[in-house]
């Protein structure tokens, strides 16, 4: 494929290919050369070699070819009449690594910033402009500390940071002191109380750390739902994990409201257990759709994630079994879960009134608008094209059941939760993709990333918006664009976008990145894609990535919860969104997934 | 919009995912079963019936309708941009008519269009092929009721003009799949499906007069396209033929 004249100067270092057959007497132009942003591809697929002693564009161009060359034809010398004597420039290239395609990230469109593309090598202090219309003002002593205030004359009077022509000593401001007060919208006390037996009984009731679940709770779970065939309850303990279990559909933590609506007030608890929904139709089909954990319970769970049961957690199993053929459908596995929830609201009304009761723990969620921060948004994809894919948001209860809003009947259109709605409970997921990177009802009540941005004090985190991925293509470009509008309305100054699982779902997450990129707003996108997962789409709003796989081979392994979002996740995701914001370049990938890059990000997390 | 405020930041930083550059995805899925689809071909390898006005080898954004039932031996190529000898040898390694029809014959797929598009998308256009050629093709095509459109490159841009064509048919409602020697480019250009035997671009849909390997990248071609479920998905086929021209 022939570069353009564009093209052509950002890759004038790379190694010269033609695009197609050329007869002996071509002057070499702009038109005969191979484009060098996909040589990677086509080495790997063996269309192409490269070899050293190569020529680059810039020498080769105005050449003429001395005999006839074929399509994909490395230039050489010998090839060539009237090479030009330039040094091959990729010896201070210090990204470059032979057929490297840095330079195809380099050429970024009017977005990228091509100002900062040295900040390594420029002496402190120095102050940039960078895209957004920030002055970027960077001290290599002062080692993390970057201060951002508008270019272009919008500073105030009061505001200490300096434009670009003054001093640079002069520029140091203790920009805290000129914080505004935090705006608390909302408190949420989750109180934690401790679990350490749980037993079958006749009566549901919570004392002295047993819970006890009436036995007979089975019977009226089966009249949840006609789908509903049998349900079978088993109390699995941390010492006797090695059982055979059906696939693994949701982790549902206990938890009550006992004052207030779901994100204030106070959430009772029970910590030390959680109840394990799994199933299968009465045909023996496990209900699951890409990849299946079922198995021994202490092999297909990644017990601490934040979406699994802790290393120490009794599980209350909850084993349904539907009607034969609906596992994928959408009714089925919405029956399993309404059947789960009756046991589990039995237990939450169990400790709704805990008075007299000392929790072990609290916690407390502060709902914060911190003026004169970066207002930032998260954004979480959600599955929504039927089958086990649903969402139900802001069930009374935390994540119950009842009352939530099916995310396909909404249409999947982005719907705004407060982080603290989220923490409560707010999700309550019908997830199924694949076992390792589906995000289930205990992962968004301690959601990573909204825990650590909603805590942190460098940024005012606006909301999270839950977008569904539909399953016709126009409509996942409809809710895309909204979504657009909806981040345009927010004014923010930065995103994060996440999606869990892999496959068409990235053609939405790479159209909701671009829905907010393109509005100039600074976004970080985090999904697994490591082997299995790579991206088949992309756009060059998509230039700042945080992979989630923890699989030694960068597959989709069919244990619970493996590639999902970790607290480290969300450290490097938002520590990358910060460097964005604040007009630092982000290095462009290597071409394939490769588990060091990740580990020297981790590093760069203080 | 705050004035001053402090951000904690980290030098070096890089991306940790690969995200290939694609315009937007367009998608038709494929509903039917293939006996009951009608199926067309296009190929941007520069063929057309000898009775025909040649290609413009500089550049050429025209099209030559080639109806489905030309014998072979009245189809030839004008293509500057590889080996044509493949080609003269056997115009099925880039337009496999022939073996098109054996698998009506054989109730592998239902029919085929009454026209084939031929044109010669070296050092293409892309304007005039995304605005005017590939809408045109596709509003043909979509006329005489195709369900599947399959194509061959050719060379490079060969490669990019032909998915620009096949954009244009996926959008207009069929659903398509390119044959790519060069699936790099495909992807890059946003093909819908591709799939990716290991040949020489000019014998892009298999070796010459080898019916066996032609036939087989067809009908791996036609079943991969019943798996694909979404945009940008590829499948490299196991068929390997060098042409050491």
């Amino acid at each position: 494929m022939s570069l353009s004249q564009e093209t052509l100067e950002a890759h004038l270092n790379d190694p010269a290919v033609l695009c197609c057959r050329r007869p002996a007497g071509t002057v070499l132009s702009a038109a005969d050369f191979e484009d060098p942003a996909i040589f990677p591809d086509l080495v790997d697929s063996n269309l192409m070699t490269l070899k050293e002693g190569g020529l680059t564009i810039q020498q080769a161009l105005g050449a003429t070819l001395i005999n006839d060359g074929e399509a994909l034809t490395q230039l050489t010398p010998d090839l060539l009449d009237g090479v030009k004597d330039i040094p091959s420039a990729s010896d201070d290239d210090e990204s470059d690594d032979s057929a490297d395609t840095s330079a195809s990230s380099d050429d970024g469109g009017p977005d990228s910033c091509s100002c900062c593309g040295t900040a390594g090598e420029i002496p402190t202090p120095v102050a940039q402009a960078s895209a957004g219309g920030y002055v970027h003002l960077h001290l290599d002593k002062a080692e993390g500390l970057d201060l951002v205030f508008p270019a272009g004359g919008a500073v105030s009077g009061s505001c200490p940071a300096a434009p670009m022509t003054a001093s640079p000593a002069a520029s140091v401001p203790p920009a805290e002191d000129d914080t505004p007060a935090d705006r608390v919208l909302r408190t949420l006390v989750k109180k934690d109380y401790p679990v350490t037996k749980v037993v079958i009984g006749s009566e549901t009731s919570y004392a002295d750390g047993v819970l006890t679940v009436d036995g007979s709770l089975v019977e009226a779970a089966k009249k949840a739902d006609p789908l509903v065939k049998d349900v079978e309850m088993t109390v699995i303990n941390p010492a006797d994990r090695h059982v055979y279990s059906n696939t693994i559909m949701d982790v549902i933590p206990v938890a009550a409201k006992a004052e207030g609506k779901l994100g204030e007030g106070v959430t009772n608890v029970l910590s030390g257990a959680v109840f394990v929904l799994t199933g299968m139709d009465e045909a023996g089909v496990q209900v699951h759709e890409f990849g299946s954990c079922e198995g021994y319970m202490d092999e297909k769970i990644r017990y601490g994630r934040p979406g699994c049961p802790d290393d120490n957690d009794i599980m209350i199993r909850v084993d349904v079994k539907i009607e034969k053929g609906t596992g994928m459908e959408r009714r089925g596995p919405f029956a399993a879960h309404s059947a789960c929830d009756v046991i589990v609201h039995a237990c939450r009304e169990a400790i709704k009134n805990l008075d007299g009761v000392k929790p072990i723990g609290e916690e407390t969620f502060k709902d914060v608008r911190r003026a004169g921060r970066p207002r930032v948004v998260l954004v979480k994809e959600i599955m929504g094209q039927g089958a086990m894919h649903d969402n139900l948001l802001v069930p009374t209860e935390p994540c119950g059941v009842k009352g939530g809003q099916k995310n396909v009947d909404l249409g999947n259109v982005p719907v705004v939760l407060s982080p603290n709605e989220v923490l409560d409970g707010g999700i309550h997921a019908l997830a199924c993709i694949g076992p390792a990177t589906k995000e289930i009802t205990r992962h968004f009540f301690r959601e990573p990333l909204v825990e650590a941005l909603q805590t942190d004090e460098e940024l005012d985190l606006t909301g999270v918006v839950f977008i569904g991925s539909p399953q016709v293509n126009d409509e996942k470009t409809f809710v895309s664009e909204r979504l657009g509008a909806l981040v345009e309305a927010m004014e923010v100054d930065g995103a994060i976008v996440t999606t869990e699982g892999f496959g068409n779902n990235h053609i939405d997450f790479s159209e909701n990145i671009a829905a907010i990129g393109s509005r100039g707003v600074p976004v970080v996108g985090v999904t697994f894609a490591a082997y299995q997962g790579q991206l088949v789409v992309g756009n060059k709003y998509m230039d700042a990535m945080i992979e989630l796989n923890k699989d030694p081979e960068g597959f989709e392994n069919e244990i619970l919860a493996d590639n999902t979002t970790t607290p480290d996740d969300a450290a490097r995701a938002i520590l990358m969104l910060k460097t964005k914001m604040a007009g630092i370049p982000i290095e462009p990938p290597e071409h394939k997934w490769d588990e060091a890059v990740i580990e020297a990000n981790k590093r760069l997390v203080k | 919009m705050p004035t001053a405020f402090k951000l904690t930041t980290a030098k070096g930083l890089k991306s940790e995912i690969y995200v290939p550059w694609t315009p937007k995805p367009v998608w038709t899925p494929l509903t039917k079963p293939l006996n009951q689809c009608k199926v067309a071909f296009i190929t941007s390898g520069g063929i057309h019936k000898k009775d025909q006005t040649p290609f413009n080898t500089a550049g050429d954004w025209s099209y030559r309708e080639i109806p489905s039932d030309t014998p072979s031996d009245q189809l030839m190529v004008t293509h500057g941009g590889f080996d044509n000898s493949d080609i003269n040898k056997d115009v099925n390694a880039m337009l496999p008519i022939d073996r098109l029809r054996e698998l009506v014959k054989e109730g592998f797929i239902g029919s085929l269009v009454p026209t084939f598009y031929g044109f010669m998308g070296g050092g293409g256009n892309v304007d005039k092929f995304e605005h005017v050629t590939g809408p045109e093709i596709a509003k043909k095509l979509k006329a005489e009721g195709a369900d599947i459109v399959l194509a061959t490159g050719g060379c490079g841009t060969c490669h990019r003009s032909c998915t620009l064509v096949l954009r244009c048919c996926e959008a207009a409602g069929m659903s398509t799949c390119i044959i790519a020697a060069l699936p790099p480019i495909a992807r890059q250009q946003g093909a819908p499906r591709i799939t990716a035997p290991l040949v020489p671009i000019g014998s892009n849909a298999g070796e010459p007069n080898n019916p066996q390997m032609q036939m087989g990248i067809l009908k791996d071609t036609l079943n991969a396209m019943e798996e694909f479920d979404h945009f940008g998905q590829m499948k490299a086929l196991p068929y390997e033929y060098r042409h050491n021209v």
